[in-house]
């Protein structure tokens, strides 16, 4: 018996030095930002890619009964539309557009209602789309109600997530366009869907610039050296927080992202400390329990299976992140408005709040979230004027980057593609 | 002369000079108060609430969640904006992130129940 207690031999982190971008197939030379200043290109985008891909646009949780109804604006097809759970228990979605003249029907964000009253002349729809409802009818030429319901927007459900097409008969299906990525995420648990922090963001810079940020950790340890870097890069063993993993699965595609193990609050950060009392996961983590268990066990999420991990961000062409923790999922909508603005709305699906000290981690969690959304935004803009500016017609990525190359890639054969079927090859 | 009557639980007067600031109702305005604040005035706080921080959780487990007297609630409340002053002291050392702009783009629509407030 030894006097000595050995500590047992550190975990030395193996960073895989593989080429994530060679092995997806693409090429290494610069790309052009044309894409992310050009005005022509945004057109583009909103007719070939935003008015033909599969758009995420919630959850049905956001329908939690018959009759729910939810409506959100979709700026980049210049539409208002409306998802609602008919009696039958279907999710419908619709152009929340008056066949009468042109008014929009609902203006509430969420409700409960059989009935949808258009409040110029009080038409009126059921919620799976027909008109039941003209007052002072008779005095309407030939009017035949059947014909002037609500105009429909083709919609499908993948393991919880709403989709919609702009296409009045999309081209491919959901499963389709999700490909291997459909098939590869199904199954995955998704938990902690009591409550949502939603944080929210509109400035000024094209949408794929942050939808680039969240794309790479390489700039954590110098854009984020204080909110995200002591958790997801090492000073010795991760110094660029390299990912453990990065792979293209059809015009979709991950990264893992590198977890720091020792991560501790520093001695001066009492209250980090005082709230991460009960925290067992990463930074951006909440608890660790059996649905982190069932997670980590799928073989989609982190399927190197390194134990430094920390998140699985995935990337739903054209602009939906699903991202994986122990602690829970969060969603990113990166929504176009312009060649030079964005609308960004981050939820962060969280447990129902449990305990006063549970309360307080949360706000701690959501205040940090925040200030990351800060980085990147602020960030983002000045991005937006460097390019802009025309100095530069290229980028340079590194290896750690390959997923931006992915979506530029993928970009250009939507834009290209006269066949939806052709894009997706 | 009348003496304002305290706003917080007995034992917890030396918070007392925090509430008008730092008593806010969402995850958003206590972000916002915290991000245009002096770094003074934030580092001053978090001394004080952090001193206090244990018996004033020990305090509000006394209630449930969202139940709360009033006075208990503000003290609440100061435990919630205590998380936003340790975003600059012991993160930043500045009230935002460096180089951050101000007014910012960036609103928490939706924060956790209860006080995190919807917009």
């Amino acid at each position: 018996m030894s006097a000595v207690i050995e500590k047992p031999a550190a975990r030395k982190h193996v960073i895989d030095e593989r080429s994530f971008t060679h092995a997806a197939g693409l090429a290494t030379g610069p790309v052009s930002v044309e894409p992310y200043r050009s005005p022509a290109f945004f057109e583009l985008e909103r007719e070939r890619v935003f008015k033909r891909a599969w758009l995420c646009i919630g959850r049905v949780e956001q329908l939690p009964q018959i009759n729910s109804y939810f409506t959100k604006d979709i700026e980049i097809w210049k539409a208002s539309v409306l998802v609602t759970r008919d009696k039958h228990d279907r999710i419908r979605a619709f152009h929340n557009v008056c066949s009468h003249r042109g008014n929009l029907v609902v203006n509430q964000t969420c409700g409960v209602a059989e009935r949808l009253v258009c409040r110029y002349h009080n038409w009126q729809y059921r919620n799976d789309g027909e008109l039941i409802g003209v007052p002072d009818q008779k005095h309407f030429f030939d009017l035949d109600k059947k014909t002037c319901g609500l105009t429909p927007i083709s919609c499908d459900v993948w393991e919880g997530f709403i989709f919609l097409n702009h296409q009045s008969k999309p081209e491919v299906s959901l499963a389709e366009f999700l490909g291997p990525f459909g098939t590869r995420y199904a199954g995955v648990p998704y938990f902690n869907l009591d409550e949502t922090i939603v944080i929210q963001a509109d400035f000024k810079a094209n949408w794929k610039l942050i939808a680039d940020a969240f794309a790479e950790p390489y700039h954590v340890p110098s854009l984020h050296p204080a909110t995200l870097a002591p958790g997801f890069a090492h000073p010795e063993e991760n110094r660029y927080a390299r990912p453990l993993s990065a792979m293209a699965h059809g015009i979709h595609r991950h990264f893992s992202a590198y977890g720091n193990p020792d991560y501790l609050p520093a001695p001066t950060s009492k209250v980090e400390a005082l709230v991460y009392v009960q925290d067992t996961g990463g930074v951006l983590s909440g608890d660790a329990s059996d649905n982190a268990a069932a997670l980590t066990a799928h073989p989609a999420i982190n399927p190197t299976k390194d134990p430094c991990w920390s998140a699985d961000v995935t990337w739903i062409f054209p602009n939906f992140n699903i991202d994986y923790s122990t602690g829970g999922f969060w969603t990113h909508e990166f929504w176009p408005v312009a060649h030079d603005r964005t609308h960004w709305t981050l939820k962060i699906y969280i447990p129902k709040t449990m305990s006063i000290r549970h309360r307080l981690q949360l706000e701690h969690y959501a205040c940090r979230w925040a200030e990351v959304v800060l980085e990147d935004v602020t960030n983002c803009e000045r991005i937006q004027r460097g390019l802009e500016s025309g100095a530069k017609d290229t980028m340079i990525l590194q290896d750690a980057e390959m997923l931006i190359r992915h979506s530029l890639h993928v970009l250009d054969k939507w834009v290209k593609a006269d066949r939806v079927a052709d894009a997706l090859r | 002369m009348t003496v304002a009557s305290p706003s917080l639980p007995p034992g917890f007067e030396e918070l007392e000079a925090f509430v008008p600031y730092w008593v806010l109702d969402s995850n958003d305005q206590r972000r916002a108060a915290r991000s245009t604040a002096a770094m003074d005035d934030i580092q001053r706080f978090y001394d004080a609430i952090v001193a206090r921080a244990e018996q004033a959780i020990v305090h509000c487990e006394q209630f449930k969640l969202g139940q709360m007297p009033p006075a208990s609630e503000r003290l609440f409340k100061l435990l919630l904006a205590m998380n936003h002053a340790a975003i600059a002291v012991e993160m930043h050392g500045a009230p935002r992130a460096h180089e951050s702009a101000w007014p910012s783009a960036v609103r928490i629509t939706q924060g956790p129940w209860p006080h995190g407030g919807r917009i």
